[in-house]
């Protein structure tokens, strides 16, 4: 197959993507600043300046970083920074953005990749089966139980799992634990409730999508043709159903990944004081730190953009009818 | 008396729909002979598709369901058998292509590599022969630069193609009977032609049995040694091709035959035959044929016909001839 005008595809995708970005940026840097708060009044409460007048400390504070400036000339300067590769100061917790992001990302990304995993392995799974014993007593359970999962918030969820496996089981802690190392069975199970909790809205919906995509595709005439060559059902489901119901499959969980990223994972970590970008994100929001806050939406703008640009190629080797030229 | 390699007895497929049951295939009977070519002939909706699905136990069940009825090959019944050696048949001892060649491919996969998996499967070949067996059978169907073609996906072909690619794969494991569902139905009149040609080829060159499925008079003629004519599900008249065409039985067959345009007439219209296909959830007592018939007895209404001899190979269900 050609795949000559994938290059110009891409090229073309990733400027769209830097102007989205651009664009997020704008916005949640003025949305931020249009609020009564400045930041300074946070970091004046936090420095418990009180011996001296208040107003001085502010000025003074606002001067240092520049908030003193009209809002266009202070955006001016974020971008510049930006650029440079100087994401902002974070005036809540006193250190450079980039370096909480360096010591947090990780969180949520373990968090995230564990429960994307969790959902569309388990979702899969169960949507096929479901499909291949449609109108049986295992399609009805699943069906059933997936329209709660879709039904059940996932604070609601988190909390409930926390009340009954960590506080009346013991099973559990309540808390993430941040002493665990990385690669470690202990971190694994750590993670467990949060993957729960944030992978079960996921799953259910993607064993809607799984099941009705396998459904469409085993009424298709090939699936009949491929019986005719007396292939054993493993291989007629197996490949020639599955191989063209993932198609639609991945669209959706690509299309999930935005809300999971600043839904979904947002709440899990605050239910499980999981120190990921999240929770950072929302501490700052509450500290009007807003240098953290645009620069944690921006990176979750890239990831979002980002995985659904490769997606998207992904689909050129899934899909050979695709073409991007 | 001739050899059938395939015998079908008392054949009955119903669909069980919402609105009641769809008798499809009621009460069929015929043989087929070792490298033969038979054409089954009918309207739509007549219960030819299903026939020949229910041949192999490719008929989508819920709602279809085999009744009743025997498919007798060598010495099995296939609806009898297991599934594993049902599976063993398919494809190997009796292939089957089908009407869409765009829709009975899968996308998503090289043609080569929908030729090359009943070969693995059914002949266990290794990769360098199946590839070599692949290539040869494409050759084969008349697919040019075959060797770079294999990998190339259904959407890069065009429609005659394609159904050259479906009647490769079927023929990869060198089946004793090829069913060939309305074949060229979907295709254009020129490369209808050509792959009519390839049927016509295959017939000489192997000694394979052919059950063709048309709608359509005229192709029939060109390729068939037999015909079994259907109508509503039951089998109207069986003879061969110079039978049916040369002293047609039954009403139903006369009008088929005159349905075909005549060039020398120079009618303005064409003729067809009068009435709506029946219903086959509630159909009339007697012979099912009977509304439309011109024909039509007292008896016709009320006794469903039995199958008459008229000569050695021509049998008719019609009471006029009882």
């Amino acid at each position: 197959m050609k795949r000559g005008g994938l290059q110009g595809y891409i090229i073309k995708r990733l400027i769209y993507a830097a102007l989205i970005a651009f664009g997020v940026v704008t916005i949640t840097f003025i949305l931020l600043r249009l609020g009564p708060t400045s930041p300074a009044d946070k970091y004046l409460a936090n420095m418990s300046a009180r011996t001296q007048d208040p107003a001085q400390v502010v000025a003074a504070v606002e001067a240092r970083y520049g908030l003193d400036k009209p809002l266009y000339q202070q955006y001016g300067n974020y971008l510049i920074n930006l650029a440079r590769g100087d994401w902002g100061w974070s005036f809540s917790t006193s250190m450079p953005v980039i370096k909480l992001i360096q010591t947090h990302w990780v969180y949520s990304f373990q968090l995230i990749l564990l429960s994307m995993l969790f959902a569309a392995s388990l979702g899969l799974l169960i949507g096929v089966c479901s499909a291949i014993k449609q109108y049986t007593r295992i399609d009805y359970l699943a069906t059933f139980f997936s329209f709660i999962g879709i039904s059940i918030p996932n604070f609601w969820l988190g909390i409930m799992l926390i009340l009954v496996f960590s506080v009346q089981l013991g099973w559990f802690k309540t808390y993430y634990d941040t002493g665990l190392p990385m690669f470690s069975l202990a971190n694994l199970k750590a993670l467990i409730l949060p993957v729960i909790t944030l992978g079960t809205g996921m799953m259910a919906g993607y064993t809607r999508y799984a099941r009705s995509a396998t459904l469409d595709n085993m009424g298709k005439d090939f699936v009949r043709t491929a019986r005719a060559k007396g292939l054993p059902e493993r291989v007629v489901i197996g490949k020639h159903v599955f191989r063209n119901a993932i198609l639609p499959i991945i669209t959706i969980i690509m299309f999930s990944l935005s809300g999971i990223v600043f839904g979904g994972a947002y709440l899990t970590e605050i239910i499980f004081g999981i120190p990921g970008l999240g929770r950072i994100s929302f501490n700052a929001i509450f500290a009007s730190d807003y240098p953290v806050v645009v620069t944690i939406t921006l990176i979750g703008t890239l990831v979002v953009l980002l995985t659904n640009l490769a997606t998207d190629i992904v689909y050129t080797w899934l899909d050979p009818r695709i073409r991007y030229d | 008396m001739h050899h059938n390699i395939l015998e079908i007895k008392q054949l009955k497929t119903y669909f069980f729909t919402r609105s009641g049951v769809v008798k499809a295939v009621d009460s069929v009977n015929f043989g087929i002979r070792r490298g033969e070519s038979l054409c089954l002939v009918g309207e739509s909706g007549c219960g030819k598709t299903a026939t020949a699905l229910s041949i192999l136990r490719l008929i989508d069940s819920p709602p279809g369901k085999i009744i009743d009825g025997e498919i007798r090959y060598h010495d099995e019944d296939l609806l009898r058998c297991s599934g594993k050696r049902l599976r063993q048949i398919r494809g190997h001892g009796i292939a089957m292509i089908f009407q869409d060649p765009q829709s009975s491919l899968n996308p998503v996969f090289t043609v080569g590599d929908q030729i090359a998996e009943q070969i693995r499967m059914h002949l266990k070949l290794k990769r360098r022969p199946t590839m070599e067996r692949t290539l040869h059978l494409m050759e084969q169907v008349g697919i040019p630069r075959a060797r770079e073609r294999m990998k190339d996906y259904p959407h890069q072909f065009s429609g005659g193609m394609r159904q050259r690619i479906m009647i490769a794969a079927a023929l990869s494991c060198g089946p004793e009977i090829l069913i060939a569902d309305e074949p060229t139905t979907a295709l254009d009149t020129t490369i209808k032609e050509q792959i009519l040609d390839i049927f016509r080829d295959l017939k000489q060159q192997r000694e394979m049995s052919i059950l063709f499925i048309t709608h359509d008079l005229g192709t029939v003629a060109g390729i068939a040694d037999r015909i079994v004519v259907m109508y509503g599900g039951r089998i109207a008249e069986v003879g061969t091709v110079y039978d049916i065409f040369d002293q047609p039985k039954h009403p139903y067959t006369h009008g088929l035959i005159d349905c075909l345009p005549d060039i020398s007439a120079r009618s303005d219209r064409l003729t067809s035959i009068p009435g709506m296909i029946p219903s086959l959830i509630d159909p009339p007592d007697g012979c099912i044929f009977s509304p439309r018939c011109p024909r039509s007895m007292m008896v016709c209404r009320q006794k469903r016909p039995k199958e008459v001899i008229v000569s050695k190979e021509h049998l008719v269900a019609c009471h006029l001839y009882s």
